[in-house]
């Protein structure tokens, strides 16, 4: 005070200490406010006004005596929210059950290889989450069919495609899990399609194709549909591939990939990107869908609720804008993957299996909590446990405009499904998966390295060796 | 008297184990050596063992058992097309990074040795690339190359030099061309350093000797420092070709050896087979592929390194 009284004029000179740490409290403040702009931030969607609505919490005595403690590792959610209600409500359930329950979140990138690394070590967490099939961990996996079993006999049928991506019929086991699901609709721009006569948006490729064509043309926006090696474009492309009758394997986990109908998906696509798109799609990754939806700089992408509720938050112009469209029809049906599929799984060096387990339980009993908090990203595999969804889908909570905007998502069971359909989505897929060979069959043929037929054949000669070598292991079903 | 007659052999004592310790160079170079030994032993040479183990194995992500698979899983690797892109691709990363860190590294070290105001400055803002966390100089690129939110295009635009966006990690060539600038960025900084220790290694003399006799600055470049440096600009291009040869981070960051495996290299793909396709077997087969290479790039530098002594 005594200093700056005495030179009120005099300009703030920093020594060479004085500089670097205000460069850095600069740099920690930006830090800072860099992450407090992420998915749900705050502001409409924020998730603070809708509170006091949420569901309450309800507790089941564990079918055991538990003790010991419980280290849960699990994704950092798309929506933060989510995670700041996840710790207090597993640490709470520990205080019940006398076990000291501790919970790691990282980045979902991170898992698969945070996995590997457990279970080679032979130690680690005693339960982790994913957002896809864990199905290449199996070996070194508890059974978990004891507890699907008595969520089953508690609530009712679990949802088809949960227990597609978390029963393996090779082998007769459950390697995960799966209380949850996430579903992956279209987001358009509904200012951009009104102007090419669907304001509702597409509801077939076709009409994609042409109102993208359109739009790009007369506005210079384009679509948005990875064909890189990401999660997203992985989606993307079984979408369209089951909407023209293709897949990857059949219902008998044989390989089927190299078909007609994969042909015409691949030209189908490859005629998109040229009218529709730009190489921004080569260059893909999980968070291009957010930037550009919330940027306005597409005008369709695939994808869950959570670029449009970034959207509410940093821009409300363009989340208002934003409507949604349920899978697209093809020539053969309407059919999209989940966005994300909850696999839970207890690896067999887990310390303390049994308190996993009941844990797992009190979390699906509780699901209406997760959805609440993922402000409506988290769907139940259970239907039975959040019997408020339609009412909360009908009417957002979260301050939607119109409030009905997510109402279509009430069937979206009937065409969401899992990545290996009609098959399970088994070791072999998951590793196709992984390796994203479909999204390079697409690409290829995409920028003309390849016809579309020797692009598919490319793609079938990689995915043939790797189903034989799972299947000598028992993996895979089928001959 | 008494007292500090009595004090001296007791101090004396005292210090006897350790002045015998310090006077010993044999066990002094065995305790000195001890830690770079250990980190060697438990970094370095048991992975790799390791690595060797599991390319003979069927060892998956989920199943750590090991059992002999023999050849199978280099066969494998072979019939893979991905797997030649990925090595055509490492040579291509390696010789032009290579080429561009020692060059520029050789301009960068020019201009460091010369005395100027602010030297200091410029040395650490010209170290901070190599200092940098590669996974968050990566990101920091990424967010460079954006392809919508690119501020190069940006200023490319205003500029008047681009209509749209340029999608530096979307087309095939420019996606090679911004993974290498990124390392060459990255890794000039520890060439200009290993140059500029040469540089200024080089007696004064010699350099004003031949300046009166009459020789320019090219032609003292080129005759005069180029050579005598010429062990220590080895040594830095060893150690550029090293660390790109063996790199996944930049390439895993930016493109994740995409579009369609236009940048996937050998590191990379050995990951995303072994680790995010769970063929643990086949990626340490694809990433032993690194090690007749990397063996051969090690001798050079140790030969190089000798022919320094001698010099």
């Amino acid at each position: 005070m005594a200093d700056s009284g005495s030179r009120p004029d005099r300009l703030w000179t920093p020594d060479r200490r004085q500089f670097l740490r205000a460069v850095g409290v600069a740099g920690m403040g930006a830090a800072i406010a860099a992450c407090s702009s992420e998915p749900g931030g705050g502001g409409p969607g924020g998730g603070q006004e809708a509170a006091g609505q949420a569901p309450s919490v309800s507790f089941t005595e564990p079918r055991t005596k538990l003790s010991g403690d419980l280290k849960i590792l699990l994704w950092s959610h798309f929506v933060p929210s989510h995670d700041q209600w996840f710790r207090p409500f597993a640490q709470d359930w520990g205080k019940k059950v006398g076990v000291n329950v501790t919970v790691d979140h990282i980045d979902n990138a991170q898992i698969p290889t945070r996995i590997a690394a457990e279970i080679q070590a032979g130690q680690g967490h005693d339960v982790i989450q994913y957002i896809a099939p864990l199905s290449q961990f199996e070996p070194s996996t508890l059974d978990l069919k004891d507890i699907t079993d008595e969520a089953t006999k508690r609530w009712g049928q679990q949802l088809e495609l949960s227990k597609q991506s978390s029963f393996n019929p090779a082998t007769g086991r459950y390697y995960a899990y799966s209380p949850g699901w996430v579903p992956d609709p279209g987001d358009y721009r509904v200012s951009l399609w009104q102007g090419v006569g669907l304001p509702n948006g597409p509801s077939t490729w076709d009409e994609l194709l042409q109102g993208g064509t359109e739009i790009k043309k007369s506005k210079g926006t384009q679509l948005g549909i990875g064909m890189s090696q990401e999660i997203d474009s992985n989606m993307a492309g079984r979408a369209l591939m089951w909407s023209y009758g293709a897949s990857v394997q059949d219902e008998n986990e044989q390989v089927v990939i190299n078909s007609e109908e994969t042909v015409a998906a691949v030209e189908f696509m490859t005629k998109l990107f040229k009218q529709a798109m730009t190489d921004e799609v080569f260059s893909w990754n999980a968070a291009s869908n957010n930037q550009g939806l919330v940027a306005g700089k597409l005008s369709y992408i695939l994808n869950s609720i959570s670029a449009w509720r970034t959207a509410q938050g940093a821009n409300p112009d363009v989340a208002n804008d934003v409507g949604f469209v349920p899978a697209l029809r093809g020539p053969a049906d309407a059919r999209a993957a989940q966005h994300v599929l909850y696999n839970w799984i207890i690896p067999k060096h887990a310390a303390n299996p049994d308190a996993a387990k009941e844990f797992l339980l009190y979390y699906t009993e509780n699901f209406a909590s997760a959805t609440w908090h993922s402000k409506l990203y988290d769907f139940p595999a259970w239907a039975e446990r959040v019997p408020q969804l339609d009412g909360w889908l009908a009417k957002d909570p979260y301050g939607a405009n119109p409030a009905d905007k997510l109402a279509f998502l009430k069937d979206a069971t009937s065409w969401s499904t899992n990545i290996g359909y009609p098959g399970p989505s088994n070791t072999a897929i998951g590793e196709v998966f992984g390796t994203f060979v479909i999204p390079n069959m697409f690409a290829s043929a995409a920028r003309g390295e390849a016809s579309p037929k020797e692009a598919v054949a490319r793609a079938e000669a990689q995915i043939k060796p790797i189903f034989e070598k799972w299947r000598k292991r028992g993996l895979v079903g089928g001959t | 008297m008494d007292a500090a007659t009595t004090e001296r052999p007791g101090v004396r004592a005292g210090k006897r184990p350790a002045r015998r310790f310090a006077d010993n160079e044999r066990q002094m170079a065995i305790w000195f050596l001890l830690p770079s030994i250990v980190y060697v032993v438990a970094l370095v040479a048991v992975p790799f063992f390791l690595a060797i183990g599991f390319a003979f194995s069927d060892v998956t992500a989920g199943d750590p058992s090991f059992q002999w698979a023999g050849l199978r899983t280099f066969e494998r690797a072979l019939d893979d097309p991905v797997f030649w892109r990925s090595l055509r691709n490492t040579f291509v990363f390696t010789v032009v990074s290579m080429a561009l860190i020692v060059v520029l590294g050789k301009v960068l070290a020019n201009i460091l040795v010369a005395d100027f105001r602010g030297k200091w400055l410029v040395r650490f803002l010209v170290l901070l690339p190599w200092t940098t966390p590669v996974a968050l100089s990566a990101v920091a690129w990424l967010w460079m190359l954006d392809s919508v939110f690119s501020p190069i295009d940006w200023v490319l635009r205003n500029l008047g030099l681009i209509d749209g966006n340029i999608y530096w990690l979307g087309r095939p060539q420019l996606a090679m061309a911004s993974v290498i600038a990124v390392h060459v960025w990255r890794l000039v900084p520890l060439s200009a350093v290993i140059i500029l220790a040469g540089l200024v290694a080089i007696p004064n003399d010699i350099q004003e000797a031949a300046r009166v006799d009459g020789a320019g600055f090219w032609r003292r470049m080129f005759e005069v420092t180029i050579p005598l440096t010429l062990p220590v600009v080895a040594v830095a291009a060893l150690f550029g070709a090293i660390l790109t040869f063996t790199d996944m981070t930049v390439v895993y960051v930016l493109t994740r050896g995409g579009p369609n495996h236009a940048t996937q290299v050998l590191a990379s793909w050995a990951f995303i087979r072994g680790i995010e396709g769970g063929d643990v077997a086949q990626g340490a087969a694809v990433a032993l592929f690194l090690f007749p290479l990397l063996l051969a790039a090690a001798i050079a530098i140790l030969r190089a390194v000798r022919r320094m002594e001698v010099l």
